[in-house]
């Protein structure tokens, strides 16, 4: 068998560029097609005290602002509020004391958007000391 | 005048595969192939929280799902109220109870069912509950 011997002539052999840009261009749309926007997110504090603990909370009766969350809208002092207008009392508020502690009583039949909203809203106005019940 | 020589006349494509990998280095970085959440939540819109980023979401964060018809999911698996128990007991063991716990909870479910969450968590002793919303949109609506 005749073996044939490898000459190199001194000329550079030229690198086949075709199939690689073939392979980038198909990976470069793949990714494109697959890039998905995120929602950039925000996350709300609120406190959950024990059920036991409920009694105590309501004894020291001082700073104590009552939110009740309905099915409707809001309860604020007795009177059914807007969400505009939950904001309005809620920044009115907040010109007194952002310590104050926000009691937001939750009916069980209120949707949840209502009570992220009540918590939004206190957020706006810097109240920190949130805490969230069920009735 | 020079000459215009048609048999060196080549397309010189050094800049267009630079750009190119550059292209596809961002995209593989940017990707995100596991979608872990329930996506079929949707949320209510929250501009004045604090925004969720890397560096406040610490790798111990619990991040707890409730859909619209109440299930409640953690990375999208489903877990029945004695589940989510025995994970909260497990996470306090290893953490005690400094770890974030987020609920992911769709806008038309009722408080009902976000309460029986905040009892399990209550109970198992995390008085300290964020709750997830959008603080901004960017994602396109599929519906």
């Amino acid at each position: 068998m005749a073996y044939k011997r490898h000459v190199n002539k001194g000329e550079s052999p030229k690198l086949d560029m075709t199939p690689m840009i073939d392979v980038v261009f198909q990976l470069l749309i793949f990714f494109v097609v697959t890039l998905k926007q995120e929602d950039i997110l925000s996350k709300l504090d609120a406190a959950r005290p024990a059920p036991s603990q409920d009694d105590a909370v309501k004894d020291k009766q001082q700073d104590l602002i009552n939110i009740i969350v309905a099915p409707q809208g809001f309860i604020f002092n007795g009177r059914a509020l807007r969400l505009a207008e939950l904001d309005k009392a809620i920044e009115r508020l907040s010109g007194y004391s952002k310590t104050a502690m926000v009691i937001i009583k939750c009916t069980s039949d209120s949707p949840h958007a209502f009570l992220i909203q009540t918590l939004d809203v206190c957020n706006k106005y810097g109240m920190t000391n949130l805490s969230i019940f069920s009735m | 005048m020079a000459k215009l020589n048609t048999a060196q006349c080549e397309l010189d494509m050094t800049p267009m595969i630079d750009v190119v990998f550059q292209l596809i280095v961002f995209f593989v970085v940017t990707l995100k192939m596991n979608q872990d959440s329930n996506e079929d939540i949707v949320l209510e819109d929250g501009k004045n929280g604090v925004t969720i980023t890397a560096d406040n979401m610490p790798p111990t964060t619990l991040e707890i799902e409730v859909d619209r018809r109440g299930r409640v999911s953690i990375h999208n698996a489903t877990l029945s109220e004695s589940n989510l128990r025995d994970i909260l007991r497990a996470r306090i063991n290893k953490h005690s109870n400094q770890f974030p716990v987020l609920i992911r909870g769709d806008r038309r479910t009722q408080h009902e069912k976000i309460r029986k969450v905040m009892d399990i968590c209550t109970s198992s002793g995390i008085w300290k509950l964020s709750f997830v919303a959008v603080e901004e949109h960017k994602a396109k609506k599929s519906k």
